[in-house]
């Protein structure tokens, strides 16, 4: 441990890493292709020498940073992503190479809602969010039965009222 | 005290005014520039217009005297619409400060308008009442105060309001050379110059003049004094007109802010309302030291062009501006003398990788090969910047308060209590973590935030900043239980 002081140590759904590669494929997939058509279209009609260079640059660290989000970075941000909610606060920790600690007093939470897409649909999974005044925070792929539990928990902690299912309401 | 009521009807001037103004270059070309056209698309373009501008005159009164706004002994009720009635409630412990901004036609009706911010980002963000008579105006404000009133614990000790600050023309002259308002001058001239070459074509006579004056040296001393003494006056009309008659002071529990010579401006916050501190002071500013100290309020927004008006005098001597913080706000106290990072965190910061200077490489390798040496200008300058920046950062955390510096050419202290602090954000990369330090991030409310972040703290003042910042936050949580009415966030 870098940091002695109190971590979380809840973890998010394993299934996350499969949630994270098929979304995130679909997402750069799609952004690849588009890239791969405007580069033919640059060599294929010649277009100015320093556009293409640009053009071929900005794909190849497209491609990269395609592999880095499918193959790599949801296996470390699945192992590494912690939560925990108690009275006082809500803490959330993620990260490998760059470690990010955050921490929300219960007080300051203005609402809590949770969210679903369809590829966390699929594996059962909801996204529980924290909003404060001032940003707004994703516990990411919890099981609907924890979610539920942790979105009822959070408001009975923060004193905000719930309205009714995917209810966001405020303090 | 539960009436309805309107705005003053001058707001039909007003918007009748602004319309004006947003169709003046249909006017000209319609009524102007094509007077004695016949064409069709003219003379019914003229038709329409007249029928817009009457359309628009009626919907002006329609609007007015459908607005209504209420004052319970609880909130404000705001209600609009023909078909659909809108009703808005605006709770008064909502609100935050208040804005009132007079320009000269409003002096002339004795009107104003007023803005009360509630600090929340929805589209009830802020209530203005754009023209309300000036009893109007002191009746809303009276029934926030007696509220407030109401709140506090011992309501006997009224006290006084007292001025704390009142600019000189000392002052004025002072801001207007520090702020470079004197080189105002110069772009009026250059509009001035093409607005009459457009009408007189006086591009010759001036190139006759500028031999003139080529063949006749001597006329540059007195041009040069001229131009200068003009500079200087609207350099300090300028400033007089924004920041002149500039007024602090409070009372027990809240803050005045005037300013303002033809367009006065009056802000007042209530003290508990205070979120931060913020003290800015440019590279200039720091030669002469002066600083400008900001309240951070939540409904205050942090970019755009009102911001001046939660400033205490921005040109204030530091001394001087240290000490009224704190006859303002006796709780906080600002510390010049604040830690610095240690030395070897210089050499982190001079080893990170040169984003900028990479991007200028690239980039001029591609579209300019032989000025690729702009590259070293681009290095030396990120450089300076890394060493200004680990100059200026400095940070000092205490029981009550945190205060930290963020450097660079420009910089900005932020002071504030560990329970108004919204999130914090301890995190580290794997670089840091070579050095054994952190960065962390706090969040204070304004609009929409104020995010302070310092890099490189040591490990050690990290763990003590998530764990004073725990403990504070939770002791907030006893005190509000048992005193609820005091804290009213």
């Amino acid at each position: 441990m870098y940091l002695h002081i109190n971590e979380p140590t809840k973890r998010i759904s394993a299934d996350s890493v499969r949630v994270w590669r098929i979304s995130n494929l679909l997402g750069y997939g799609i952004a690849l292709v588009l890239a791969g058509a405007v580069l033919y279209a640059a060599y294929y009609y010649d277009w100015k020498t320093w556009i293409t260079a640009i053009l071929t640059i900005g794909s190849i660290l497209l491609f990269v940073s395609a592999i880095w989000a499918v193959g790599i970075e949801p296996y470390y941000l699945q192992k590494t992503w912690r939560y925990e909610i108690d009275e006082q606060f809500a803490q959330l920790k993620y990260g490998r190479f760059t470690v990010k600690h955050i921490v929300i007093p219960m007080e300051k939470v203005e609402y809590v809602s949770t969210s679903q897409g369809p590829f966390l649909r699929k594996y059962g999974l909801f996204n529980v969010e924290i909003g404060t005044t001032t940003s707004d925070h994703t516990i990411p792929a919890i099981h609907q039965e924890e979610a539920y539990a942790l979105r009822q928990q959070i408001a009975t902690y923060a004193k905000v009222k719930l309205e009714e299912e995917n209810g966001v309401e405020e303090a | 005290m539960n009436e309805k009521k309107r705005y003053h009807p001058a707001i039909i001037l007003f918007n009748i005014a602004s319309f004006i103004k947003e169709t003046f270059f249909l006017i000209i070309i319609l009524f102007v520039i094509n007077i004695g056209s016949t064409s069709k698309w003219i003379v019914w373009g003229r038709y329409a217009l007249i029928a817009l501008f009457f359309g628009y005159i009626l919907y002006s009164i329609l609007k007015w005297y459908i607005e209504t706004y209420e004052i319970t002994r609880e909130a404000f009720i705001f209600r609009d619409g023909v078909i659909i009635k809108n009703q808005r409630n605006i709770p008064f412990e909502r609100i935050q400060d208040h804005h009132s901004k007079t320009n000269f036609l409003h002096q002339l009706l004795g009107i104003t308008s007023l803005k009360l911010e509630t600090g929340t980002s929805d589209k009830d963000a802020n209530i203005a009442f754009p023209a309300i008579s000036l009893q109007e105006e002191a009746r809303i404000l009276e029934s926030l105060l007696e509220k407030e009133r109401k709140i506090e614990v011992d309501a006997q000790h009224e006290e006084e309001r007292v001025i704390y600050f009142e600019s000189t023309n000392k002052d004025t002259i002072k801001a207007a050379f520090t702020s470079f308002s004197f080189l105002a001058l110069f772009p009026l001239l250059l509009t001035g110059y093409f607005q009459l070459d457009e009408w007189l074509n006086i591009e010759e006579t001036s190139k006759q003049v500028l031999h003139y004056f080529e063949r006749n040296m001597w006329i540059w001393i007195p041009l040069g004094l001229v131009t200068l003494a003009a500079a200087f006056a609207v350099g300090y009309l300028q400033t007089l007109f924004k920041y002149g008659n500039f007024v602090i002071s409070a009372d027990k529990d809240r803050i005045y802010i005037t300013r303002g010579v033809f367009t006065t401006n009056a802000y007042s916050i209530q003290k508990s309302r205070v979120q931060a501190i913020k003290i800015q002071q440019s590279l200039l500013k720091r030669i002469f030291g002066m600083v400008e100290i900001k309240l951070v309020s939540a409904g205050q927004e942090i970019i755009g062009s009102e911001t001046e008006v939660n400033s205490l005098y921005p040109f204030m001597d530091k001394k001087r501006a240290y000490q009224l913080v704190n006859q303002l706000l006796p709780d906080y106290h600002i510390v010049e003398n604040m830690h610095r990072l240690p030395k070897k965190i210089l050499w982190l910061k001079l080893i990170r990788p040169y984003y900028f200077t990479l991007a200028a490489i690239i980039i001029l390798s591609f579209v300019k090969r032989e000025w690729l040496y702009a590259a070293a200008i681009v290095l030396l300058a990120e450089v300076i910047f890394r060493l200004l920046d680990y100059q200026f950062t400095s940070y000092l955390q205490e029981e009550e308060y945190i205060q930290v510096r963020e450097g660079g050419l420009f910089t900005r202290t932020i002071h504030t209590k560990w329970r108004n602090l919204q999130q914090i954000e301890v995190s580290h990369t794997w670089l840091q973590r070579r050095f054994g330090v952190t960065t962390i991030q706090f969040y204070n409310r304004a609009k929409p935030f104020q995010l302070t972040i310092l890099m490189d703290l040591s490990k050690e003042e990290a763990v003590a900043f998530y764990e004073r910042f725990c403990r504070r936050s939770a002791k907030t949580r006893l005190l509000r239980n048992e005193n609820e009415a005091n804290f009213i966030e």
